[in-house]
């Protein structure tokens, strides 16, 4: 998965989108097998849905692949008839926990079955892949492996949603090809039976997340769509199809515009026997809100307190429709042409909420609620401590003038701040040792050493799977003092500017710690005694946090 | 913020240098402080019991137990030889604390500031080093006139031997040279020069002050002081022109007074000149100052009188460095 470019906001689908949105409403019932609600209701559905941020040595570590799998967790278990129980949420593990957590999910699918019901498992992958495998951190799960073990799977219904780069290798064989929904082709003849993969771009694209969305495109459209934007039915449920067709669709268009270029899901299917699948119930939760039919036509964004969409809905004229939000405080937006409409509603646990569209103001588009610029940017803070030690190159400095020392401070890492993967540090730190002074004519006298180090730095880096090689510039203000036991010697001290370079590696502990090691190599004028030309350096360990 | 990390650097920069050095330290190690040259007295003496003003005849009051006359003369003598040294280190005060104006190779220069006893005058002290021998001086000069106008009023030098200010040393103040340029130099008329000549490298360290008349060609009074770390103390003065026995001479005195930090002491008076020539007298007192301890070479019926096993061993001092 790559990185996008950041969205401004949801801009307007593409005029050739729109028309190919039209050409797919048109074609879908041709396609669309009849939805067998009934069948839904019946099966005991099951769920692995893994999220990893990182995919090893040769790949940047993605921002939302794990975000992107606990909606999906809540989506599946709240809406998509999937007990807690029967939901396996995994975010950073290996392909060896996958492999585990999907043989505990078949060991009760086999169970069930045996009990005489129907089943379907849902695969949901949201990471890195990369030369036909998944990539699980540092772990690797081949496409094929995983097909097999899909097509093996004692279920009546597979269903695999793979959310990566190049995942649509793994339908290429089935079928499916860059193009809309409609154009794929029904798997009858294919060998595995009740097997449907989706995959959020082609074989040859990139997928591509949005830090205005706070997850990639493909999934965050996939999520809107079940909780209602793709109930074009309706009905109150969404389809397997009505959320491919809708995620496909939004995903071209928002993608289409981006550095990276259009990003086309991919869809393969075999449910022949089966129907349609309905993915998600929108009334099986109480709670929801409803956009009444009287409501104005057009776009809708619902936007969390986090500043990010979390569904969106295209209303037709005098079309009631239902949008299964969790609990919680929206802010709704409505994009006019010369302006937004603005309003708030608070979706209550147990409770329909009616969507009240006259009480929306009108606000200018500077106002959207959707995270600001800074945001967009992907800005962000981390703070840490860090420990180090502080030396000289020249032995006579070192041993008599400005002694080595171990330093202790605090940093604070501005990321993302001037343009992606630069990093504006500001750092403090202070240090000293207790030492006898032994000059030429002079020995003896006790003193205490003491160093205060405070700096900013850029540095550039380079990410790779968890760690991020560094490398950058450094300006830092020393100020060193000593103070001597024998108060006949007065204190003394010295303070200048010093320029210097600075590289190390930062290695992703958690998805909040961080560990970095850094060397500082750094210049210093001595202008007291003579001119001199010093240097010295630092070597340093950092723990920051990432809020 | 980014305006923010433009000026940082510049505010910085106007905050950089400093008195960090090493040299300046040695520089500052060569100077004397007041522990290093003043006599160390008991804390009878410098609470000041009964000092007298003038060395007082050997007299019937010398008797066993009586206040030992000649202990507090000694006291006196070293309060006076603190009070000179004072008075001379006082004008090094200048650069005890002060960052050097000019800081040259093995050179260093405090002012010229202006000179505030004295109206009309600045002056500055210079220190220069070869080696582990430093000189320095205190300089005067009318305010406003050229560099070949500078004086010297206060000379020194100091050979360094490592340790903290651990060495030989001198220093001077020139009266004579002070008053031919104008200066006042207050009580000290009488004198033309005070010489302090002192070695810390070894134990025990010692510190000798001579001063010279006015009109005088060489020193006339010396008083001499030496001191161990342990606290025991000698102060050795010449005093000519005493009338210290009956007589119509009048006496050269030599003396030695060694005391203990508690007080206890021993003192030994020869006379070099006078009526009583060639008479030594020896004392030795207890921490009340009351003699315990009396011999006379000239008395042959009772040359001694008390004890002498309570006299003080003070032979640390008999040290020659």
């Amino acid at each position: 998965m790559s990185d996008g470019p950041v969205k401004q906001g949801l801009a307007p689908v593409a005029a050739w989108a729109r028309a190919l949105a039209t050409a797919m409403r048109a074609s879908l019932p041709a396609l669309v097998l009849a939805s067998t609600a009934a069948h839904a209701d019946t099966l005991h559905r099951f769920a692995l849905i893994a999220g990893n941020d990182t995919g090893g040595a040769d790949t940047r570590p993605l921002s939302y692949a794990r975000d992107d799998a606990r909606k999906m967790h809540d989506l599946l278990t709240r809406l998509g008839g999937v007990s807690p129980a029967d939901a396996k949420l995994l975010l950073d593990d290996d392909a060896k926990d996958f492999l585990l957590a999907l043989s505990d999910l078949e060991q009760r699918a086999r169970a069930a079955q045996a009990r005489g019901e129907r089943t379907a498992l849902f695969v949901y992958y949201s990471g890195h892949a990369k030369d036909g495998a998944l990539r699980l951190g540092d772990s690797r799960l081949a496409f094929d492996a995983l097909k097999r073990r899909l097509a093996d799977a004692p279920v009546d219904i597979r269903i695999a949603i793979l959310d990566s780069c190049r995942s649509g290798a793994l339908t290429r064989t089935k079928g499916a090809r860059k193009a809309p929904a409609f154009d794929v082709e029904s798997g009858a003849a294919r060998d595995a039976r009740g097997v449907v993969i989706l995959t959020s771009s082609a074989a040859d694209e990139d997928s591509q997340e949005s830090d205005a969305l706070g997850g990639s495109y493909f999934s965050h459209h996939l999520a809107s769509g079940l909780l209602g934007d793709a109930d074009r039915s309706g009905d109150g449920r969404v389809t397997l199809f009505e959320a491919y067709s809708h995620a496909y669709a939004r995903t071209v268009a928002d993608t289409a515009d981006s550095s990276a270029g259009p990003q086309h899901p991919t869809f393969s299917y075999d449910l022949a026997g089966n129907g349609d699948l309905v993915l998600t119930d929108l009334r099986a939760s109480a709670e929801g809100l409803v956009v009444p039919g009287n409501a104005p036509a057009g776009s809708y964004y619902f936007v969390d307190p986090a500043g990010l969409v979390v569904a969106e809905l295209d209303k037709a004229v005098d079309a009631e429709r239902r949008v299964a939000l969790a609990p919680g405080t929206y802010r709704v937006k409505r994009r006019l042409n010369d302006r937004l409409r603005i309003g708030e509603v608070e979706v209550a646990r147990g409770r329909t909420t009616i969507l009240q569209e006259p009480r929306f103001k009108d606000a200018p588009f500077s106002d959207d609620p959707v995270k600001g610029a800074m945001r967009d940017r992907g800005a962000w803070w981390a703070f840490g401590l860090t420990g180090g030690f502080q030396s000289f190159f020249d032995a006579q400095t070192r041993q008599s003038l400005f002694l080595s020392v171990p330093l202790f401070g605090a940093e604070a890492e501005l990321h993302d701040y001037f343009r992606r993967d630069w990093v504006w540090g500001f750092d403090a730190a202070v240090g000293g040792t207790n030492s006898v002074l032994t000059l030429s004519t002079l020995e003896g006298p006790a003193y205490r050493y003491s160093v205060v180090n405070v700096g900013t730095s850029l540095t550039a880096e380079w990410p790779v799977g968890r760690v991020a090689p560094f490398v950058g510039v450094r300006v830092a203000y020393l100020i060193m003092g000593r103070k001597f036991d024998d108060g006949a010697f007065p204190d003394q001290r010295f303070a200048m500017v010093s320029p210097g370079l600075a590289t190390g590696a930062r290695f992703q502990l958690t998805r909040h710690l961080n560990l970095t090691a850094r060397t500082r190599l750094q210049y210093l004028q001595y202008t007291v005694d003579a001119q001199r030309s010093l240097g010295f350096w630092e070597l340093a360990a950092l723990l920051t946090y990432q809020p | 913020m980014r305006n923010l990390a433009l000026a940082l650097p510049c505010l910085l920069a106007v905050a950089c240098g400093g008195d960090f050095s090493n040299d300046d330290l040695e520089f500052q190690n060569a100077l004397p402080q007041r522990e290093d040259l003043a006599a160390k007295l008991p804390d009878s003496a410098r609470a000041g019991q009964g000092l007298g003003t003038h060395v007082q005849r050997l007299s019937a009051s010398q008797v066993l137990g009586g206040t030992s006359e000649l202990a507090l003369q000694a006291y006196q003598a070293g309060t006076r030889f603190n009070t000179s040294v004072d008075r001379l280190l006082s004008l090094l005060e200048l650069v005890r604390d002060a960052r050097p104006s000019t800081r040259e190779t093995d050179r260093r220069i405090w002012g010229p500031f202006p000179a505030k006893d004295h109206p009309g005058q600045e002056l500055r002290f210079v220190m220069e080093r070869q080696d582990a021998d430093f000189a320095y001086l205190l300089q005067f000069r009318p305010k406003g006139s050229g560099e070949d106008a500078w004086w010297t009023y206060l000379p020194g030098a100091f050979k360094a031997d490592g340790g903290i200010r651990k060495g030989t040393g001198t220093l001077a103040l020139d009266l004579k040279e002070a008053r031919a340029h104008g200066l006042k130099t207050g009580d000290a008329m009488a004198l033309d020069r005070l010489d302090i000549d002192y070695q810390t490298k070894a134990l025990p360290t010692s510190v000798e002050l001579l001063f010279t008349a006015a009109g005088a060609a060489t020193p006339d009074t010396r008083y001499a002081s030496r001191q161990t770390p342990e606290g025991l103390g000698e102060m050795a003065f010449r005093l000519p022109g005493v009338d210290f026995v009956p007589g119509n001479l009048t006496e050269t005195l030599d003396i030695v007074a060694r005391w203990t930090p508690d007080g206890r002491g021993v003192l030994v008076l020869n006379i070099l000149a006078g009526d009583a020539k060639g008479a030594q007298y020896t004392e030795c007192w207890d921490a009340g100052t009351r003699i315990t301890f009396m011999q006379r070479n000239w008395d042959f019926l009772n040359p001694t009188e008390g004890n002498r096993s309570t006299c003080p061993d003070v032979s640390a001092l008999d040290l020659v460095p």
